[in-house]
């Protein structure tokens, strides 16, 4: 999703910045902060529930905190599992906003309360994410197993009231994908900031569950042409934003262009990128500044250019995702 | 000049790299960007930071000044930084 837009030069001379290897630490951080989360959605890519029995401890998470500071990383977005059910999200999402870093949440908002949304608004977030797989109660919950639409939607009204930067994340699956019109409307009319969407992503218990959640062809062409119309209608309104490309297009963009960006699981482990199994780095083991490293001699192994090519060869092997291959 | 709310600049060996994170988007620049990132970051005026430059680089006051204005011109074009007066 990085893109270099723009060269503000007063120089001719040969500019750099257009690889990601010319960046000196990653320039974007994910980090899926636990994988603990009080639901048990259907299509959850991370195959969350109940925590890794080896996450990082209470000194590791602040001790990663610290190196992301040390490495100037100018943006984080922080992920579970449910990362609010997490001991230390609030002292982490402190001590990364008290060094000016952008910190973007991204949560199924149970758990935002009114005092939850007011301190998230004293510590200015860049934005929190919730996710709103559904206009109704009845697709959403459907597809969110022990979620509650109320309490989601309710989040989303505390959070904007409170003045929080408020977007609205929604994975489009056979249940659902008939009311993204709806839902795009009702984002608009809560005032919220943002709506992303993009095709279901086939890891994790999405993968798992293709077949009952997959939408077909042509329910993807209508919905595409629904976003488009959305657009449109609230430019300067509201940012509605679609990935346009499935897994497979990503990986082969990929493969050519690694993203200046790290993806750290609540272990600690630092995977090359959310599709593929390969783990190119261990916070127990390495600095941050060694797993970049790691991180952009991955991408040249021969072992994972051929695995990478077999996946956009035959998609079922994106079911092996979360089978971590160690480099 | 300000920066806006959300834009990160961060120093690298080719210059600087200027992340606007709210609509996540990148922008680089070269060395010379990243000379006026700084200075403007150590509280430097425009015209300080002019002065600045002539002085390193040896070079024409006018092209420098021009060449400052197109820079911050552009920062406020492209929605990264805004005058003082609508701060």
């Amino acid at each position: 999703m990085i893109e270099n837009e723009l060269r503000p030069s007063t120089e001719t001379t040969e500019i750099q910045g257009s690889s990601f290897s010319d960046f000196e630490a990653p320039l974007f951080i994910a980090w899926q902060l636990n994988s603990a989360c009080n639901l048990d959605c259907l299509h959850c890519c991370e195959e969350a529930g109940h925590s890794m029995p080896d996450e990082l401890d209470s000194a590791e998470v602040m001790d990663f905190c610290r190196q992301i500071v040390e490495l100037k990383i100018p943006y984080v977005a922080i992920s579970g599992g449910e990362p609010l059910l997490h001991n230390d999200f609030l002292k982490i999402s402190e001590f990364i906003r008290s060094h000016g870093i952008s910190l973007k949440v991204e949560t199924n908002g149970v758990l935002i309360d009114d005092e939850m949304a007011r301190r998230f608004a004293e510590l200015e977030f860049r934005s929190v994410q919730v996710s709103i797989d559904g206009a109704t109660a009845e697709s959403f919950e459907k597809l969110r197993i022990r979620g509650d639409w109320k309490k989601s939607i309710d989040a989303c009204k505390r959070l904007i009231e409170a003045g929080v930067n408020t977007e609205i994340v929604f994975v489009p699956t056979k249940f659902n994908i008939h009311e993204t019109a709806d839902v795009i409307d009702m984002a608009h009319q809560m005032g919220v900031y943002g709506f992303y969407t993009g095709k279901i992503m086939r890891i994790g218990r999405a993968a798992q569950n293709w077949g009952i959640l997959c939408p077909s062809e042509q329910e993807y062409e209508r919905f595409f042409e629904v976003l488009k119309q959305k657009q449109d209608q609230y430019d300067g309104l509201m940012k509605v934003y679609y990935y346009p490309f499935d897994v497979i297009e990503e990986l082969k963009y990929r493969l050519e262009h690694p993203s200046a960006s790290l993806l750290v699981i609540p272990n600690g482990k630092a995977k090359l990128i959310g599709p593929l199994p390969f783990i190119c780095g261990d916070l127990r083991q390495h600095s941050l500044a060694e797993i970049w490293q790691r991180y952009q001699d991955a991408w040249k192994q021969p072992q994972v250019i051929g695995f990478t090519k077999k996946v956009i060869e035959d998609a079922e092997l994106l079911k092996e995702a979360n089978k971590w291959v160690e480099l | 000049m300000e920066l806006e709310k959300h834009v990160q600049v961060r120093q690298e060996k080719f210059g600087a790299v200027v992340f606007e994170t709210l609509r996540e988007k990148v922008f680089v620049g070269n060395e010379t960007a990243a000379e006026i990132f700084r200075l403007h970051q150590e509280g430097k005026s425009p015209q300080q930071i002019v002065d600045e430059l002539v002085q390193n680089y040896d070079a024409d006051p006018a092209t420098i000044k021009a060449d400052v204005d197109e820079f911050m011109a552009g920062l406020i074009t492209n929605g990264l930084a805004k005058t003082e007066d609508h701060a």
